[in-house]
């Protein structure tokens, strides 16, 4: 209610005088409950209505949509200090292997030399059997391939399976998933995760003018070294599609303690998949976070 | 059309708005009812007044106040008024108020206690057009902008109709008053 200008004697009593009127009028109103009994509203009327309520339902679910979305200051505050301290570790870990690097280019040197005399011993051979070996030479880079075939089989194989807290973990199918999509965003309520708490709010927003599919059950993945490996979960429930409207948002809990994980770990994503691709988005813990921002502060 | 719900900020206010529907849709009615005396026109009155409450649901603190259905009977007997206007369209209120009117205006001499049975009658009597304007300036103290929002009106026009409904009361006073002296 908004503070009045002061009022003159008189207004006052004008004021006081309507006030009463007012009331002498409305004295004369039976109460609701006898009215309702004597008045039905037409359908019109209650269509009307409805449809008003409904315009307001919408148009608050769609201005939830656009606060939840919008950038906060203290989450883009949050993003870039843990991009600032991983930009730093990384640049760290790079000057170290830079450091044992410098022993490796003089050996790297030597190679070119060598890999050079057995391109020439190659071109050599070809020149020499010109002609002749034509029909050997799809045989020749169908072994080669198959090689490179096996070579890279068993490098994934060493890759694959990394021991992570007492269990296999392997890469994740899709190291590269978006935050965002064209009309599709996902936000976590919490960024840096306190370990005490372990559930997470996801909340993926629509804000396209059509209906999108998601799955309801989404993947944790942990970044080990070089990759997101994908963490099993203790729950074997499968998840199902379901429709996300046009302007809608739909929040998914997840909780952590389905999943042996570990808190030292530096960073985690959830992935989740919807009708128009899957889509990611990362938060860390509490304590991680802290250690993280400690040391860049110290650095 | 629905522009106006960028007003309804929350789903508290979502929600106070459904209460003071819920509670007051019958009492509007019978306001509007008295005013018109037509069921249909009557219901028209109370949709328009919800659509302006979505604009102006700050003026509710308490839904179940006093003072809240004394806004709620305001508002919807002021698009009662504004439906017979439609109706019956009179001249429309677009003139300037010349200045001798405006200094013509003694209505303040006329405000006293001793005149308050006269003043009661009087604002019985006064013509729900101007009634309106007065309960929304002094009973729940809106500036012109938001009367003329709730009216459909400008704030010039509102100011128009403010100082017409000074002159009229005035001279129903007097009146009023000089019937009184003659008995």
């Amino acid at each position: 209610m908004q503070k009045h200008e002061k009022l003159s004697e008189g207004e006052e009593l004008l004021a006081e005088v309507l006030e009463e009127c007012l009331e002498e009028d409305l004295s004369f109103v039976p109460p609701e409950r006898e009215i309702s009994r004597k008045h039905r509203f037409s359908e019109d009327f209650e269509q009307a209505m409805e449809r008003l309520q409904e315009e307001i339902s919408d148009e608050l679910r769609k201005k939830e949509i656009r606060r939840h979305f919008s950038p906060r200051y203290g989450q883009w505050a949050a993003c870039i200090l843990v991009f600032c301290a991983c930009g730093w570790l990384l640049a760290r870990v790079g000057g170290q292997i830079g450091g044992s690097g410098m022993e490796k280019s003089a050996d790297m040197a030597e190679a070119p030399a060598e890999e050079s005399a057995v391109e020439e011993a190659a071109a050599e051979d070809m020149d020499s059997g010109a002609g002749s070996s034509t029909a050997e030479e799809p045989e020749n880079a169908d072994m080669e391939e198959r090689i490179l075939e096996t070579e890279e089989s068993k490098e994934t194989k060493e890759q694959e399976g990394k021991n992570y807290c007492e269990q296999m973990v392997y890469p994740a199918g899709d190291q590269e998933v978006p935050e965002r999509l064209e009309n599709l965003t996902t936000l976590v309520n919490c960024p840096v995760l306190d370990e005490d708490n372990p559930v997470l709010m996801l909340t993926i927003g629509n804000m396209g003018e059509e209906d999108v599919r998601y799955l309801d059950r989404c993947e944790l993945e942990v970044w080990l070294e070089d990759a997101w490996y994908r963490i099993p979960s203790e729950s074997e429930q499968e998840g199902e599609w379901h429709i996300l409207e046009a302007g809608m948002a739909v929040d998914e809990e997840i909780d952590l303690s389905e999943y042996q994980i570990d808190y030292d770990a530096s960073q985690y994503r959830l992935v989740t998949h919807t009708g128009q691709g899957p889509l990611s988005v990362e938060f860390t813990f509490a304590e991680v976070f802290e250690k993280t921002m400690e040391e860049s502060e110290s650095f | 059309m629905f522009l106006f719900l960028a007003l309804l900020d929350s789903p508290e206010e979502q929600e106070k708005f459904t209460e003071v529907y819920e509670q007051y849709r019958h009492f509007m009615w019978y306001v509007a009812n008295q005013k018109l005396q037509d069921e249909h026109l009557a219901e028209d009155a109370v949709q328009e007044a919800f659509l302006a409450l979505t604009r102006h649901l700050d003026q509710i603190e308490d839904v179940h106040s006093p003072r809240t259905k004394k806004f709620l009977a305001t508002v919807v007997r002021s698009k009662a008024v504004d439906i017979l206007r439609r109706l019956k369209p009179e001249e429309e209120l677009n003139e300037q108020l010349s200045k001798t009117q405006a200094e013509e205006d003694v209505l303040e001499q006329f405000l006293t206690r001793e005149n308050y049975n006269h003043l009661v009658s009087c604002i019985l009597e006064l013509d729900d057009r101007y009634r309106v304007v007065f309960e929304y300036k002094y009973i729940y103290h809106m500036g012109d902008a938001q009367i003329g929002d709730i009216l459909g009106i400008s704030a010039k026009n509102v100011n128009i109709r403010y100082f017409r409904a000074r002159k009229k009361l005035q001279k129903m006073i007097q009146k009023e008053a000089d019937r009184f002296a003659k008995a």
